[in-house]
């Protein structure tokens, strides 16, 4: 039996200083267990932030109940929930002054005396956190000079020295490369895994998310919140739900979003995953249709069309959109 | 290894802080040895009578003052700083300072300005402390509402440069209808001085420092977390509304007690927190507060130190030497770093 850390009945949120008074998300119900990292998506503006703050204990819920660890989460003091929860936010961090090892302490402070004296069980979980985000040789860098990603992976180190049993991310991999990106995510469900973590992590990385995530929580506009195994979404086709409008569906061979195509008329010989590229090429140039069909010869790359050899996917690309043109 | 660079440093500060301590005092006009110094404080035994009237009553409680104002004006400028997470922060930049000089203008301009019974001359040391207390607190307040709102730099230097002229004004309005005496003992007061301050006045201003110096102790740690912004400070537990208030009540009683005694000292406030970071290369404020401390204490030595000698029988007013001291520093802060990196 899995044990749920995190478990929300028809929660409805809003902010009550705001007129009209209306609220943000309404009757939201999920859970979130231990040892799983859980991605929750959503597009902009759907109160994925609202969302954070009420498990952050800052915005009371209107109706329905937010539970952590077995308790209202706004039964909780202010030091209490920093034992059991840790933070990574969106918003950047200033002091470039501080090192690493400086920035992972303080994750120890709601454990720390009044003076913050680090004793040798805090200095071992420092030193842990460092070892499982694997930035150990940064630990006398300052922030200031390292990297965007180095940073992020510094924070989340600084959120496990924090040694809560959940941990909320958001956006940590916003602004980051490909490679970091994947990096951090797989770091976080590595973390969810050894460590007996229960993660909770805000992004728009919908492809990074399916390949990690043990857990989705979809929010669309107007729509109730939907919770599942990727593949689940995937297979009985809810991720499309949250994709805006009708222009975008979510491809299920590929597991990447496309532009719905308005039945292509292309017609290839040879390779297909060559042609599959070509293909790409072609419809972004805006064609979808093809009088004639385009032969791939795979040894020295050339491709043929209308009695035409191309060595360059552009220059066929180039070629088609000039006689369609002219 | 870092730890023993923390150490030497430290050592070596409180070394610089014992040599300007002595050179504070031998020096001005009359020129005394510090080894008749040492061998006065210590045996009782002085060359001349005159010396140790000079030394005991005059210099000493100076250079005592000067340690104190140093102390505690950089103290106030460590935590609104960090408070505000703004490098531009300091008493006298955010007006804390002229706060207290309102409190003490009213204090001693109100009664004769308004034709109510002057509170007479005997104005004691308490009263002029309380007042500026509570102007720099009140001012205090009213900025710390401001920089709630914004984060921005520039918009809280605007508003903290305005209500510092506002506050002017005020009392420029209050010396325009005041009498003479009573406008004669502002006047002077608004030069400010380290010097003239009898043995009781220093021990009231060094009761008050200590008494300042108390909340940041026991803050210590938040500051730390407050580095990471106010939401990463109140996930760690930190309850940042409880810390305002700490700081609220330290910088006004440190910045508005000195401010009431010494008059407004520029510079010192926001200068020092920043050559205590650029010389012991951290965030800690474990490490900060200490380290500012010391460097306060010595940089307003020195800066007294400075305004005895030219002449050698009259005295610049402190006010202009840290200003000159001081613009540069933050000048060239502003032009060879990145602010933020340094934080």
């Amino acid at each position: 039996m899995k044990k749920a850390t995190i478990i929300a009945k028809n929660l409805t949120l809003g902010y009550s200083n705001r007129k009209p008074k209306k609220a943000v998300l309404e009757n939201l119900s999920f859970q979130l267990f231990e040892n799983e990292l859980t991605c929750l998506l959503g597009p902009n503006g759907v109160g994925k932030s609202t969302l954070i703050k009420a498990i952050l204990g800052q915005l009371k819920s209107w109706e329905g109940e937010l539970i952590l660890n077995g308790r209202d989460v706004q039964s909780f003091s202010n030091s209490e929930l920093s034992k059991a929860l840790s933070v990574v936010l969106s918003e950047p961090v200033l002091p470039g002054n501080m090192t690493v090892g400086q920035l992972v302490a303080l994750g120890r402070i709601p454990h720390t005396g009044w003076t913050g004296r680090l004793d040798a069980h805090d200095r071992d979980l420092v030193e842990n956190a460092l070892y499982l985000t694997k930035i150990e040789y940064l630990k006398d860098e300052r922030l200031s000079e390292i990297s965007d990603g180095q940073r992020q992976k510094a924070m989340i180190a600084r959120a496990l020295a924090q040694d809560g049993r959940v941990m909320v991310l958001d956006e940590p991999t916003a602004h980051l490369d490909l490679v970091n990106r994947y990096q951090i995510m797989h770091l976080l469900r590595d973390i969810a895994k050894k460590q007996r973590k229960s993660i909770l992590v805000v992004t728009h990385d919908l492809e990074i998310a399916l390949e990690t995530a043990d857990r989705l929580l979809l929010l669309g506009t107007d729509l109730p919140l939907i919770s599942g195994l990727p593949e689940d979404l995937v297979v009985t086709g809810q991720l499309d739900r949250i994709l805006p409008g009708d222009e975008f569906l979510f491809n299920i061979e590929k597991g990447k979003i496309e532009q719905k195509k308005t039945m292509s008329k292309l017609i290839f010989e040879g390779n297909p995953t060559v042609s599959f590229w070509v293909k790409k090429a072609i419809e972004k140039a805006g064609i979808r249709e093809l009088e004639h069909p385009v032969f791939i010869s795979e040894g020295d790359f050339t491709l043929f069309y209308l009695d035409q050899e191309f060595h360059r996917i552009g220059e066929l690309v180039d070629f088609i959109f000039d006689q369609k043109s002219s | 290894m870092k730890n023993s660079r923390t150490t030497i440093l430290f050592f070596a500060a409180i070394l610089a802080l014992i040599f300007s301590f002595l050179l504070n005092i031998s020096l001005g006009s009359v020129s005394i040895y510090p080894d008749e110094i040492l061998e006065g404080l210590l045996i009782g035994d002085w060359i001349k009578t005159s010396h140790a009237q000079i030394i005991l009553n005059y210099r000493l409680p100076k250079a005592l003052v000067a340690m104190l104002a140093g102390i505690g004006l950089s103290l106030s400028g460590l935590q609104m700083q960090t408070f505000f997470r703004n490098p531009l922060a300091g008493p006298f930049v955010l007006g804390i300072s002229s706060g207290a000089g309102l409190g003490v203008a009213l204090l001693m301009l109100a009664g004769s300005a308004f034709g109510i019974a002057a509170l007479g001359s005997g104005l004691s040391a308490w009263a002029i402390v309380g007042a500026g207390t509570i102007g720099a607190g009140l001012v205090m307040i009213l900025v710390s509402l401001v920089a709630w709102r914004v984060q921005d730099s520039m918009t809280l230097l605007i508003v903290g440069l305005m209500f510092g002229s506002a506050v002017s004004a005020v009392v420029s309005v209050l010396s325009y209808f005041s009498g003479a005496d009573a406008l004669k003992l502002f006047t002077v007061w608004s030069m400010g001085s380290l010097g003239g301050l009898a043995w009781p006045q220093v021990l009231v201003l060094s009761s008050v420092v200590l008494i300042g110096i108390f909340p940041i102790i026991f803050s210590v740690k938040s500051f730390n977390a407050m580095l990471l912004g106010e939401r990463y400070a109140k996930s760690m537990g930190v309850n940042p509304v409880y810390l305002r208030w700490m700081m609220i009540l330290s910088t006004g009683l440190l910045a508005g007690s000195i401010t009431s005694f010494c008059g407004p000292i520029a510079f010192i406030g926001i200068a020092v927190p920043h050559l205590s970071r650029i010389i012991w290369k951290t965030a800690d404020h474990r490490i900060l507060f200490p380290g500012t401390a010391l460097l306060g204490a010595i940089l307003l030595l020195l800066c007294d130190v400075i305004g005895q000698l030219p002449g050698s029988a009259q005295t610049l007013p402190i006010n202009a030497v840290t200003s000159l001291v001081g613009a540069p520093i933050v000048i060239g802060l502003v032009l060879k770093r990145n602010f933020s990196k340094e934080f």
